[in-house]
């Protein structure tokens, strides 16, 4: 069961106070348990720090790890960019959208999965790789990528 | 060659640079990196020793150590590399710099594509903190240092060193109008350094061997040496450290290449070369180098490869500035119109290489500064097009049929 974001909201402003400083942290906090920044959360952070829900939804819709719509529940990011696309990170990322039947940016049904494109990931010596909730993959082919995805809870 | 300094196998003991820098005044540790001659090594290339300086003479009680690790440029890792294995080294630069300019809190910005490095950096603050190297009043100097981790989320331009202070205050990621300089005016308006986790790592091994040393590392008039992320077609992809201003051939022969078509050195804002042209130098004057550097063999389309490179660019600029938001898209139309056929002479990119102009020239930062170089790069080196077309609207011969 998620928590209420206001709850998340709350136990970062103990970690991290209620200055402006501190939203970047407050939406990642909230950002890495939920996979996304609910409205609830962006009001209790304007209201926090002080600052606009308008603003701090800027801030979101800045942020390409930030969302403010829902996300799964585990989130890969398939570098795109030239080193893992001249090393066949076409053939991952298609492999990936066959077998789970989603769209990059999209999420299953289910709400386990989204599968997302992402700029460099600095893995270029390795490549391709991808991030799977913030962890490194690497040296990656079509079977591979899907086997690690079907792992995941 | 290879010239290992920060890459040793052998090295000085981590905080042995910070120990020397506490029995020196504050002012000749900035002058030491001054005369050192190294200059920014994500890229910019400003020297460190000056910026040290003005933050080092402006007036106030609170300053800030910035390290900027959203290392982000295509084809970079070199600083994902130093912070897993050299993270003491890191936390031991920004101490000294700390020291140096009169500032003793230290934040690191890390890209958020790089969490999982966070151990690493809290594993050599604990180690350094349990040798008395960070904390308060530092081997009895009156001297008190600490370091944080924040995270970005996911924005190249928050390598650019006022939109990574806009962003660790909370904001969008947006460059500021300059001056002011973080020097004076920067985190929370106070003086602030940013400095490359590769100069942070470098700044104890030019206290310890002094400027003269660090400064003979270089080649020719370059000062130390340099940390290269190759990748690409090559055998040996990796990161490898030479003294600034080696031809880029010794770093590609390291790596290992054949069949070579073209090679891109400074990630995808910096110059891409024809196989040529190896001869050329790896340095501020020559071809500045990043980190970055991406060969590409005879069967790749580098048409192809413009495209990627500038859908990049497109997902990455902040939007901020008309030039860059609206340029780069555009840019990409015309690598895509190349890849359909639908462009095909040289008249009809005349108003593309403008735009570029444009782009350099009225952009605030160096992204829309520096985004059209791989367009010119590409379409001048590694596309062949025809002198006329049939498109009725350009002013090519063959425009008028």
């Amino acid at each position: 069961m998620a928590r209420n974001p206001e709850v998340i909201v709350q136990e970062g402003i103990q970690q991290y106070g209620s200055g402006r400083e501190a939203i970047m942290q407050l939406l990642a906090k909230v950002n890495a348990e939920l996979s996304w920044v609910p409205e609830e959360a962006i009001i209790a952070i304007a209201e926090a720090t002080d600052v606009s829900a308008a603003e701090v939804y800027s801030v979101v819709s800045f942020y390409s790890f930030f969302s403010s719509t829902p996300r799964g529940r585990n989130i890969v990011r398939v570098c795109s960019t030239i080193s893992c696309a001249m090393a066949g990170q076409g053939d991952v990322l298609k492999a990936l959208i066959d077998e789970f039947e989603i769209e990059p940016f999209k999420t299953t049904d289910d709400g386990r999965l989204t599968i997302e494109t992402t700029p460099c990931i600095g893995l270029c010596d390795q490549a391709p790789a991808m991030l799977v909730n913030g962890e490194p993959y690497v040296k990656l082919t079509p079977e591979k990528a899907c086997e690690i995805v079907r792992g995941l809870e | 060659m290879e010239k290992k300094v920060l890459l040793a196998e052998d090295q000085p003991e981590f905080g042995a640079g910070l120990e020397k820098a506490l029995t020196m005044e504050p002012a000749d540790v900035v002058y030491a990196v001054r005369d050192s001659g190294i200059k920014g090594r994500g890229g910019a290339g400003f020297p460190t020793g000056v910026k040290w300086n003005l933050a080092g003479a402006a007036s106030s009680h609170v300053k800030y150590v910035l390290c900027n690790a959203d290392e982000g440029e295509p084809g970079t890792f070199k600083d994902r590399v130093l912070i897993e294995k050299y993270a003491e080294r890191l936390l031991e630069g920004m101490a000294i710099g700390g020291y140096a300019i009169g500032g003793s809190k230290g934040i690191i910005y890390l890209r958020a594509e790089y969490l999982y490095l966070i151990p690493a950096i809290e594993k050599a603050r604990t180690s350094l903190k349990s040798r008395g190297l960070l904390g308060e009043n530092i081997r009895g100097r009156g001297f008190d240092f600490d370091v944080d981790v924040r995270s970005g989320a996911g924005a190249y331009v928050c390598g650019e060193e006022t939109s990574l202070i806009e962003s660790l205050e909370g904001k969008r990621g947006e460059p500021r109008n300059k001056p002011p300089y973080p020097v004076n005016s920067g985190y929370l308006n106070k003086p602030t350094i940013v400095n490359n986790v590769e100069t942070f790592c470098a700044v104890p091994h030019i206290v310890l061997g002094g400027p003269e040393w660090y400064a003979e590392l270089g080649q020719g008039d370059c000062s130390g040496t340099k940390l290269f992320s190759i990748s690409g077609d090559v055998e040996r992809p990796g990161v490898y450290e030479l003294p600034m201003g080696a031809p880029l051939k010794d770093l590609l022969d390291l790596a290992g290449t054949s069949d070579m078509q073209a090679v891109q050195v400074g990630g995808a804002s910096g110059r891409t070369i024809p196989a040529s042209e190896i001869n050329r130098k790896l340095s501020f004057a020559d071809l500045p180098p990043g980190g970055s550097v991406i060969v590409f063999n005879n069967s790749v389309n580098m048409v192809e490869v413009l495209e990627n490179l500038m859908d990049f660019f497109v997902h990455e600029s902040c939007g901020q500035c008309t030039p860059c938001r609206e340029g780069n898209l555009r840019l990409m139309h015309a690598a895509q119109d190349i890849i359909s056929g639908d462009i095909t002479c040289k008249d009809c990119l005349t108003p593309f290489f403008e735009l570029a102009e444009v782009m350099k020239s009225a952009s605030k930062c160096g992204l829309g500064q520096t985004s059209a170089n791989c367009f010119v790069d590409i379409i001048s080196n590694f596309v062949e097009l025809s002198d006329e077309c049939h498109c009725g609207e350009c002013s090519c011969e063959g425009g008028d049929e």
